[in-house]
Order: C-alpha cells, then structure tokens, then sequence
C-alpha cells in the first residue's frame, strides 16, 4: 500500500486520530534527499501493512503542520502515536535506520 | 515520489548559473555529487527555482516560516554557512570523499539535471 498524502486539513484525522501508530514523511518538492528516502518510506509502508500507517506531508503545501511541529531539515521523519509525536529520523536513513526507531512504538 | 500537483521547474537561465556555480564550488572544495546524480539534479532545480522566485539560491531541503526573510538572512543561502564553514550539506549536493553517498563526479550536464526534473 502506497503512502497517501495528507494536508493541514487533514492531518487531525489522519494522523492524530489514527488507531495504528503513523509515519509521517516530511518532504518537499525539489529536495534531493527526499527523492532518496521515498522509496524506503513506501517498502516500510509495505512491510508494516496493517501495524503502521505511512504518509506524507508536502511540507511547501502544508506549512501550519511543518511549523508546528518544528520542522527544519527536510526530509523528516516523524512517528506519532495516539496523537503525540514520539520519535523522529532526520535526513536519508538507511531502511534499517527507520524500521528499528519505528519497532519500538509497534 | 508522486506529487498531488505538477511540480514547477526554474528557468533556465538560473539553472544553469546554479549548474556552474556547483561544479566550481566542488572543484574547489575537493567535495563530490551524490552516487545518484539524480538528486543532485533535484537540488540544483531547487536552487535555481528559489533564485528565480527569492533572488537568492535558497538551500531546498529546509523548511522555513517566510522564505523571502530567509533568503535576506542570507544563511541558507547556497553555499550555506555550515558548508562554507565545515563543508556539511545535508542536501547531499557537495558530499565529501568519505561520505558513503559520494560519488566520483564533480560535473553534471544541463541534459542531465532536466531528463531527471523532467520526470516530476
């Protein structure tokens, strides 16, 4: 299952209220690093299907949700759960990097 | 990655003064292009969109509250202060020779960079 995209409207719902813990990739549009990882945030999306669910946010589309939780280098990685932000990856991580900070909010 | 709108590309006029100027600044840091010259592509259409909309080649891979303060504080303006500084570029455009992400290129062609951006 590939990420969908969220929005500023619909993070609340997507993210916050979500049962499953959630990945979010904080990407934007001509940011080299970020064409890195995507593929590695949809093998995840993947491998987690029904644990985890992943999206993304286009951080020049969406910057109330990139301001508020303090968003600077890009790509980041955010993992929330049950409506708290509890860790994040900051920059290209290696898929192994991702999947054992992620294990541990499973 | 799949983007919900078409994603605009810079002109080519400052891509290629971004182009240039890249291939300079490596040389004369002794630093490298990413393995994958398709991110460097990616950053260096970043760039030249940022000089085409702000003026100033602002570093792609930050968020920022107000790009155009930003690019007056000059900071993250390319080449930042923490590359001018410590040769540290988290958009993997300047990658030293020990970074496992570096390659052997300090040259990429205006073809290069568009049959890359011109994908997204």
């Amino acid at each position: 299952m590939a990420a969908v995209q969220v929005t500023d409207s619909s993070f609340k719902q997507d993210v916050l209220e979500s049962e499953l813990p959630v990945l979010v990739d904080f990407w934007a549009p001509w940011c080299g690093p970020c064409r890195m990882v995507a593929p590695v945030v949809d093998e995840i999306s993947e491998q987690y299907d029904g644990q985890v669910k992943v999206v993304k946010l286009n951080t020049d589309e969406n910057p109330s949700v990139a301001s508020q939780y303090g968003i600077r280098s890009i790509p980041t990685l955010m993992i929330f759960k049950g409506g708290q932000r509890v860790d994040m990856v900051v920059g290209a991580v290696p898929k192994t990097t991702l999947a054992n900070t992620l294990e541990k909010y499973l | 990655m799949q983007d919900t709108q078409a994603t605009t590309q810079a002109t080519e006029k400052n891509l290629e003064l971004m182009r240039n100027f890249a291939q300079s600044y490596a040389k004369r840091t002794g630093t490298y292009f990413c393995a994958d010259l398709g991110v460097t592509a990616v950053v260096l259409e970043g760039l030249a969109k940022h000089k085409d909309d702000l003026g100033a080649p602002l570093c792609p891979c930050r968020h920022y509250e107000d790009k155009e303060a930003e690019a007056k504080a000059t900071y993250w303006n390319c080449p930042c202060v923490p590359m001018q500084e410590r040769h540290e570029c988290h958009c993997m455009l300047f990658l030293k020779d020990d970074n496992p992400f570096a390659g052997d290129k300090q040259e990429i062609s205006f073809d290069e960079i568009r049959s890359e951006t011109n994908k997204y």
